[in-house]
C-alpha cells in the first residue's frame, strides 16, 4: 500500500526526476545565512550605539547624536523611532525616541531629548550621559511616516514640545533630498525659548518656498506679534488656505490632540486624513474616563509573575514600569499600547486600559494585554 | 531526569497544534518561540483602528457540523472548537480580468458547473466532464489514503494511478479550448505555488474538490483567534510556554537529541524536540554540521524553495459594497496565460501582469472591521532571492515602487478605491524572512514539484533520535496540512514512547 505510487502513470520520469535533483543538490547554506544576514541590515535586533556629540538645541532639549559601533546604520522612514535601552540606578528601562535626523544621513541617528518633569529617563540622558557613552538601541521601528501610496503631497503638520522631532526628520530630508512634498509646520510651545529647531526652521522656511513654518508661542513675551495661544482651527486655515488634498499629521503632548483634534474636525478634516504619533502612556491614568472610583492613584495590589514571585504594584503604575521595577525583563518598544512588543496575559484580575488602544480582538477575548498601557485595579495572575 | 519530554521550537501552526496534542496525552511540553506572539503566518496586527489578517485565506477541511471535514475533526479532538467560531465564505471565488470579464463560482459543484457552462456554453459538456474527472480523482484518494484501502489496484482506482502525476495544463488542454476557461478553472494554483504548467493534477483535483465539499471557511477574530485558543488550550493542558525565546542550538549527541540551548544561553534538556522551523535553517543554523549526515543536505539540496508573497493590507473608510467588492475571495488575472511565464513574473520584484488574490474578509464577515469599514489583503506570489539583492538603503522604494504598481492594477479592476484607503501598510518577501525565518521567505516551504510532491514528502522524519519535524516545509504549505503536520508530529512521539 505504502508504494502504490509506483505503479501511477509517469512514475518512471518522477524517479528520474528525483535522481537528477538528488545528483545535482543545491546547499542552502548560502540561502540560510544570507536571509538571516539581510534581516539584520535592515531591520536589526538591537544597535550598539556610542554617543559621538551632545548639541545642546536649548535650555531643556539636547541632540543626542549617535554612531553605531559597527559602522552601519539601518534605512529608516523618516517619522520612524528608535527604542533606547538604559539600566538607571539599577533598573533596566526603555524609551521611544524619534529619529530628528533624516534617513539620507547614513553616519548617525539624532535623537532629540527634551527634560520632562521628574522624569526618570529624560533626566537621566540630558544630565549623566556624556560623549563617548555607550547606549544599546532598537532598530527603526513606528507607522508615522508620510505614506506616498495614499497620504497626500501636501503635509499640515502639528507638533507639540518635543513631538517637532519626527516633523525635523521628515523636513531635512524633504529639503536636503529635493522631494516632491510641500510641509505647513505649526509648532506649539509654551514659551520662545522652549522652540527646538528654530533657527533651522526659520532659516529652511525662508530658503525653501515649499516649507511653511509657523511657530506658535502659548506665553509669548509681551513685544510677541508673530501666531500665539493654542494651534487653533481658524489659524491653521487662515495659513494653509485651501484645506483639501492635504494630509495632517499630529505629535505632541496629550492636551495638543485633545485640543487640535475637534479644531481639525470643525473645519472639516475626515479623521483619516489625520496621522497622529503615539506619545507615551498617560501621565495620571487615574483621570481617565472609565478609571474605577473606588481605586486610587496610590492603592497597591500584588501581582503573581509567571506562577511564582509576587511584586506590589500601583494602581497608578503601568505593568510594564512595575514589572521593570521588579527586575522581570518584558521586552517594550513603543511604550505606548501600539507596537504589542510587552504583550502578557492576563490569567486572573482585573486591568484598566484607556480607550482607543490597538489590541488584537482575540487577545482581548483570551486576557491578553499590552503591559505598557494596562494598570492593575485587582491583585493579578499575570503570564511573562 | 529532565523537566520536559518535549521541547516543540517555534508556535506556527505546526508548533501549536504539536504542543496541545502532546500535553494532552499527559506529556511535560515546552514551547519555544521567539516572537512575542504565538502563529507564526497564522497572525494578525494592529493598524490604526484595523486589525489586520496576514495569511488565512480560505480555511479548508471544516466542513459543516454535520458534515464535518478533517480539519474539524482534528481541532475538536484537541479541544478547541468551543472557543472558535468559524464563518463559512458563501463562495468558492470570483476571477476579475483586466478586459472586464468577471465571473463568480458558487461552493456548490451543480453551481459551479452551470456557471462555467453560462459563460463558456461552447465547453458546456467539456466542463461536466472536467468535473467528473475531479470528482473522480478525489474519491479514489479519499479510497486509498483516507479509508486506508488494504488493495489498492489501477483497476479499483483508475483516475488516480493515470493523474496523479500529469501537469494540470495537459488534462486542461484535453478538457478545454478557451484559455480563460482554463484559467478560471485553474486559479487556485497560486495556493499551491506552482502554476498549471507546474502543478500536478493531484493538486489541483483535490484544492476544487476539497473547497467545493468542506466549503471555504474564515474564523472569528482571524487566524490569530486560532493561534490564542490553540495557546489557551496548550496552557490548560499544563504545558509551558516562553515567548520571546529564540533557540540557538537543537543539541545531539551520538545521534539522539538531547535539548536545546537559548539564545539567552540556557540548555534545556528532553528527550523529544519538534522543529516547527524550516528543515533549512534547523540543519544549516540550528545544528552542529559536523553532526549531520550528508545524506540530508542532499534531500533537502534536491528539493527547491516556494515563491514568498508582496501583499498589501489596506483598510477602507467604507463598506465593501461601495469600492464593488461583493465577494470574500476575487482572484485578479491580467490576462488568460497559464504558461510558464508565471514563474517568470515571480522572479521579478515589479509588478506587471502577475495574477493576484483580493481577499475581503467583511464580506463574509461583516464585524471583521469596524463598523462602517472593511479590509483587504491583496497578494501576489514572489520569490523571495531578487528581493534579497536589493541594497538596504534602496529596499523601501522598491517597496512603495512595487505596492504603487499593484494598487493600480486593483484600481483597473475596483475604481476609486484609493480614495477611500484609511490604512495601507506593505509586506514583502522581506517580511516573510523577517518573521517567518524562512529561507527566502518560502511561504510554502519546498515547492512541491511532482517529484516533491505528497507521495514524496519528508514527513516528521529526521535522521536524529527524538527529533521530528513539523511544518509547511515537511508535508506541503497552507494552513491545514501545517495544522495537521503538527498532529502526525505529535502521534509519532507517543506512539514511540509507549512501545
Amino acid at each position: 500500500m505504502k508504494d502504490i505510487f509506483k505503479e501511477f502513470d509517469g512514475y518512471d520520469q518522477v524517479l528520474q526526476e528525483i535522481q537528477v535533483s538528488k545528483k545535482h543538490w543545491k546547499s542552502y547554506a548560502a540561502e540560510a545565512k544570507t536571509t538571516a544576514d539581510h534581516i539584520n541590515l535592515l531591520h536589526p535586533w538591537r544597535i550598539d550605539f556610542r554617543v559621538l556629540e551632545i548639541i545642546e538645541e536649548t535650555q531643556d532639549a539636547k541632540a543626542i547624536r549617535l554612531v553605531p559601533e559597527n559602522g552601519y546604520l539601518p534605512p529608516f522612514l523618516a517619522g520612524q523611532y528608535i527604542a533606547l535601552f538604559l539600566e538607571i540606578d539599577g533598573i533596566r528601562t526603555s524609551r521611544p525616541y524619534s529619529i530628528s535626523s533624516p534617513p539620507n544621513q547614513a553616519g548617525y541617528y539624532d535623537v532629540t531629548v527634551k527634560r520632562v518633569k521628574n522624569g526618570l529617563v529624560s533626566n537621566y540622558l540630558l544630565d549623566e550621559v556624556k560623549r563617548g557613552a555607550r547606549i544599546q538601541a532598537s532598530g527603526p521601528a513606528g507607522n508615522f511616516y508620510h505614506n506616498p501610496l495614499f497620504h497626500d503631497k501636501t503635509m499640515v503638520c502639528i507638533a507639540g514640545g518635543s513631538g517637532i522631532t519626527p516633523f525635523m526628520s521628515m523636513i531635512r530630508e524633504i529639503t536636503q533630498c529635493g522631494l516632491d512634498r510641500e510641509v505647513y509646520l505649526f509648532y506649539g510651545n509654551k514659551t520662545l525659548d522652549e522652540v527646538i529647531f528654530h533657527s533651522e526652521l526659520e532659516e529652511l522656511s525662508s530658503r525653501f518656498e515649499k516649507i511653511h513654518y509657523i511657530p506658535v508661542i502659548e506665553q509669548p513675551p509681551s513685544d510677541y506679534h508673530a501666531a500665539s495661544g493654542l494651534i487653533t482651527g481658524q489659524l491653521i486655515r487662515n495659513r494653509v488656505g485651501d484645506l483639501a488634498h492635504k494630509t495632517f499629521y499630529l505629535c505632541g503632548p496629550k492636551g495638543l490632540y485633545e485640543f487640535c483634534i475637534p479644531e481639525l474636525q470643525n473645519l472639516g478634516i475626515p479623521l483619516k486624513k489625520i496621522r497622529k504619533e503615539v506619545y507615551g502612556p498617560p501621565e495620571d491614568i487615574t483621570r481617565y474616563p472609565g478609571w474605577p472610583e473606588n481605586v486610587k492613584k496610590n492603592d497597591t495590589f500584588s501581582v503573581r509573575v509567571n506562577n511564582g514571585e509576587t511584586i506590589e504594584v500601583r494602581a497608578g503604575e503601568s505593568l510594564l514600569v512595575a514589572l521593570e521595577n521588579a527586575g522581570v525583563i518584558v521586552p517594550s518598544l513603543c511604550r505606548s499600547g501600539e507596537c504589542s512588543m510587552c504583550r502578557v496575559k492576563i490569567v486572573s484580575g482585573k486591568v484598566f486600559q484607556p480607550q482607543g488602544i490597538p489590541i488584537r480582538k482575540s487577545d482581548r477575548t483570551f486576557g491578553y494585554v499590552h503591559s505598557c498601557v494596562s494598570f492593575p485595579i485587582s491583585d493579578l495572575d499575570i503570564l511573562v | 531526569m529532565s523537566k520536559y519530554d518535549v521541547i516543540v521550537v517555534g508556535a506556527g501552526n505546526a508548533g501549536l497544534t504539536a504542543s496541545v496534542a502532546l500535553s494532552q496525552k499527559g506529556l511535560k511540553v515546552l514551547l519555544l518561540e521567539r516572537h512575542n506572539i504565538p502563529g507564526g503566518c497564522a497572525t494578525s496586527f494592529c493598524r490604526g483602528k484595523f486589525e489586520f489578517e496576514v495569511a488565512l485565506h480560505q480555511l479548508s477541511g471544516i466542513g459543516t457540523s454535520d458534515r464535518p471535514g478533517p480539519l474539524r475533526m482534528n481541532l475538536a479532538k484537541l479541544g478547541i472548537m468551543d472557543e472558535l467560531e468559524f464563518v463559512e465564505i458563501p463562495e468558492l471565488y470570483n476571477v476579475f480580468m483586466a478586459d472586464g470579464f468577471s465571473i463568480s463560482l458558487d461552493h456548490d459543484r451543480e453551481r459551479v458547473v452551470s456557471e462555467l457552462q453560462q459563460k463558456f456554453p461552447k465547453e458546456k459538456d467539456s466542463i461536466e466532464a472536467f468535473f467528473d474527472l475531479v470528482y473522480k480523482y478525489a474519491n479514489d484518494m479519499i479510497g486509498i489514503f483516507f479509508f486506508k484501502d488494504p488493495e489498492p489496484s489501477r483497476e479499483k482506482y483508475p483516475t488516480m494511478y493515470k493523474y496523479a502525476f500529469r501537469p494540470s495544463i495537459e488534462v486542461l488542454n484535453e478538457y478545454f479550448s478557451d484559455p480563460l476557461l482554463k484559467a478560471v478553472v485553474s486559479a487556485y494554483w497560486g495556493y499551491i505555488g506552482l502554476p498549471p504548467t507546474r502543478l500536478s493534477f493531484a493538486y489541483l483535483a483535490m484544492l476544487l474538490f476539497v473547497y467545493i465539499e468542506f466549503k471555504p471557511f474564515h474564523i472569528k477574530g482571524g487566524s490569530q483567534a486560532l493561534s490564542n485558543a490553540l495557546v489557551n488550550r496548550f496552557l490548560a493542558n499544563g504545558g509551558e510556554i516562553r515567548f520571546n525565546c529564540p533557540v540557538k542550538k537543537i543539541n545531539i549527541r551520538e545521534r539522539a537529541v538531547k535539548g536545546v540551548t537559548t539564545e539567552e544561553g540556557e540548555t534545556i534538556e528532553a528527550r523529544y524536540v519538534v522543529s516547527n522551523v524550516s528543515p533549512v535553517a534547523t540543519y544549516y543554523q540550528l545544528i552542529d554540521p559536523d553532526l549531520i549526515p550528508s545524506s540530508v543536505y542532499q534531500e533537502i539540496g534536491a528539493k527547491s524553495l516556494s515563491p514568498s508573497a508582496f501583499t498589501l493590507y489596506i483598510g477602507f473608510d467604507c463598506e465593501p459594497e461601495q469600492l464593488g467588492i461583493s465577494g470574500t475571495t476575487n482572484f485578479l488575472i491580467h490576462n488568460p496565460d497559464i504558461s510558464d511565464r508565471a514563474l517568470e513574473l515571480m522572479k521579478n520584484t515589479s509588478i506587471s501582469e502577475e495574477a493576484m488574490l483580493l481577499s475581503c474578509y467583511d464580506v463574509a464577515d461583516p464585524d471583521f472591521s469596524p463598523p462602517g469599514t472593511c479590509q483587504a489583503s491583496v497578494v501576489t506570489l514572489k520569490y523571495g532571492e531578487p528581493w534579497l539583492r536589493i541594497p538596504p538603503r534602496q529596499y523601501h522604494k522598491v517597496k512603495f515602487a512595487c505596492a504603487e504598481q499593484m494598487l493600480q492594477r486593483v484600481e483597473q479592476v475596483f475604481p476609486g478605491l484609493r480614495d477611500h484607503i484609511e490604512e495601507l501598510d506593505v509586506a514583502t518577501p522581506l517580511t516573510h524572512m523577517r518573521y517567518l525565518g524562512h529561507p527566502a521567505g518560502a511561504i510554502y516551504g519546498f515547492e512541491q514539484y511532482a517529484k516533491d510532491s505528497m507521495f514524496f514528502q519528508l514527513g516528521h522524519y529526521s535522521p536524529f533520535k527524538g527529533l521530528l519535524f513539523a511544518s509547511g516545509w515537511v508535508e506541503g504549505g497552507g494552513f491545514q496540512p501545517t495544522l495537521q503536520a503538527g498532529i502526525h508530529a505529535a502521534k509519532a512521539i507517543v506512539k514511540e514512547k509507549s512501545q
